[in-house]
C-alpha cells in the first residue's frame, strides 16, 4: 500500500528516514546542540543534503525532567516547523508530541506526521490527525505516563502486546478519520520496556510487519544498544547499525534516527541482500 | 536484408538492472537498432575486453589494433580477410560473426562506438543487398 505522509507519498517498498531534530535543551544524545533555533535549522539543512525524507521535530525530550506545559511546548515546535517549512515545502515534518493542541498547532503550521511517542496517552490526537490529513504514528508503551521510566514492567509477550497495542491504536486512528495508508505503527524500543523486551521486539520485529501496517523502528543510540554493548552514548552507532540491519531484513519502513548517512547505507545494503531493492549500479562482471 | 550487430552485454538484461544504468547510450542504442531490424539478423559481438588494466581480462597491447581492425570492417560493411585468430586471447566475442561471412553491407551505420568498461562495444547497423 502507498505510504501516504502528508503532502508526500510514497511507494511501498519505499524505506524512509526520519532524521531527528530536537528542539530541547537536555535531550540525551545530542545535549541540547539544537537547543538555539538556528542550530536547530542548520540540523535540517544537514539531514535534508544527506537524504533524509523525514524531520522529526520535538519539543520534549522523552527521559523525565522540568515540566514542559503546552504553551512551552508549542513554544518550541511550532514557529520551527513554519520555519522549516517555508524553507522546504516538499519535506515531510513529523512533529513528536503527544499533545493534541500541540498537534494542532504544528499540523497548521505545516507538519505531516504527528508522532506520538507516547502510545496514545491524549486521545484526541487521532482526532487532529484526521481533521489536517496528517500521518500518526501509533507507538506502543505497555500504558506507561508520558516521560517516565519503565520500572520493572514486565509482558507475557512483549511483542504480542506491542501488536496489540498498536493495532488498536491504528484502528481507532483509522475509525477517527485518519487515511489507512497514513497510519504507521511503532514498537517503541525502550518506552516502557526493558533492555530484554527491547531485544525481542527487534529480534521478531517480522511479527509486527506481517501485521500489514508500516513499522517506523526508532533504536538510535538507544539504552537497549548501550546496555547490550555496554557503551555510553556516543560510542552506540555499530550497535544501533546492528539493530537496524535486523530491523531492515524484517522489513521496517521508517527509521528514526540521528546519523541519517549511515543508516541509509545499512538499510540499503540489507535490502539489496533481501531482493527488494536493486542495486545502486552494477557492472562488475557484466560488462 | 537487414543485419545489426550489437554486443551481448549481461548489464543489458532486465534480471541485472541496477537502480542507475550503467549503459545508458548502449541500451539505447540497441534499442533503437534492433526496432529498425524488424525480422532481419541479429548477430551479437564484440571487441577485445582486454583493452586496459581495468578491464575484465586486464591490458593487452594487441587488443586497441585487433578491435581497430575488426571496427574498420565493420563499417566498410565487409569482414572478408579479417584475421580474427587472437579473438580468444583477447576475450572478443566474435563467434557470432562468422554467419556474416560472404554478406555485404551496401549501407552502414555506426549507431555506437565506445569501451565505457574496457570491452569495445559496437553497435552497427548493414543494410545488405540480397
Amino acid at each position: 500500500m502507498t505510504l501516504k505522509l502528508g503532502r508526500r507519498s510514497f511507494a511501498d517498498d519505499a524505506t524512509l528516514m526520519m532524521a531527528i531534530v530536537n528542539r530541547t535543551p537536555d535531550s540525551f544524545y545530542d545535549k541540547g546542540a539544537t537547543w538555539a533555533e538556528d542550530k536547530a535549522f542548520e540540523r535540517v539543512a544537514q539531514v535534508v543534503a544527506e537524504g533524509a525524507e523525514i524531520v522529526d521535530i520535538g519539543g520534549i525530550k522523552a527521559a523525565p525532567g522540568a515540566f514542559i506545559d503546552e504553551d512551552e511546548e508549542k513554544d518550541r515546535v511550532v514557529g520551527f516547523v513554519a520555519r522549516v517549512r517555508a524553507a522546504y515545502p516538499d519535506l515531510v515534518i513529523s512533529v513528536d508530541t503527544w499533545r493534541a493542541p500541540v498537534g494542532r498547532a504544528a499540523c497548521e503550521a505545516g507538519a505531516d506526521i504527528l508522532n506520538d511517542a507516547w502510545g496514545g496517552a491524549d486521545p484526541e490526537l487521532v482526532d487532529v490527525a484526521a481533521e489536517y490529513d496528517a500521518a500518526i504514528i501509533c507507538t506502543h508503551t505497555g500504558g506507561v505516563t508520558p516521560r517516565t521510566r519503565p520500572y520493572r514492567i514486565e509482558y507475557d509477550d512483549v511483542v504480542a502486546s506491542a501488536i496489540a497495542d498498536t493495532t488498536a491504536y491504528a484502528r481507532r486512528a483509522i475509525a477517527a478519520g485518519v487515511d489507512p495508508s497514513s497510519v504507521v505503527i511503532d514498537p517503541a524500543h525502550d518506552f516502557g520496556k526493558n533492555t530484554f523486551h527491547s531485544l525481542e521486539l527487534t529480534r521478531r520485529l517480522d511479527e509486527m510487519v506481517a501485521t500489514g501496517f508500516p513499522v517506523l523502528v526508532s533504536l538510535s543510540n538507544k539504552d537497549f544498544v548501550g546496555e547490550t554493548l555496554d557503551l555510553p552514548v556516543g560510542e552506540r552507532l555499530t550497535g544501533t547499525l546492528a539493530a537496524t540491519a535486523i530491523s531492515a531484513l524484517a522489513g521496517a519502513r521508517i527509521y528514526r534516527v540521528h546519523e541519517v548517512v549511515e543508516t541509509r547505507q545499512v538499510v540499503d545494503m540489507v535490502n539489496t541482500i533481501a531482493g527488494r531493492r536493486r542495486p545502486q549500479r552494477a557492472i562488475r562482471g557484466l560488462a | 536484408m537487414r543485419v545489426a550487430i550489437v554486443p551481448g552485454v549481461p548489464a543489458l538484461r532486465p534480471e541485472y538492472a541496477s537502480i542507475e544504468d550503467p549503459v545508458p547510450e548502449l541500451r539505447a542504442a540497441v534499442a533503437e537498432a534492433t526496432r529498425w531490424l524488424g525480422s532481419g539478423r541479429l548477430v551479437v559481438a564484440n571487441g577485445s575486453a582486454k583493452r586496459t588494466e581495468k578491464a575484465p581480462g586486464y591490458f593487452d597491447d594487441r587488443a586497441a589494433a585487433f578491435d581497430g581492425a575488426l571496427g574498420a570492417a565493420l563499417r566498410a560493411g565487409d569482414l572478408s580477410g579479417l584475421d580474427l585468430s587472437l579473438a580468444g586471447e583477447l576475450w572478443a566475442d566474435v563467434a557470432g560473426l562468422t554467419e556474416l561471412a560472404g554478406v555485404r553491407a551496401s549501407e552502414v551505420q555506426v549507431d555506437y562506438d565506445d569501451a565505457p568498461y574496457g570491452v569495445q562495444y559496437w553497435v552497427v547497423r548493414w543494410q545488405c543487398t540480397p
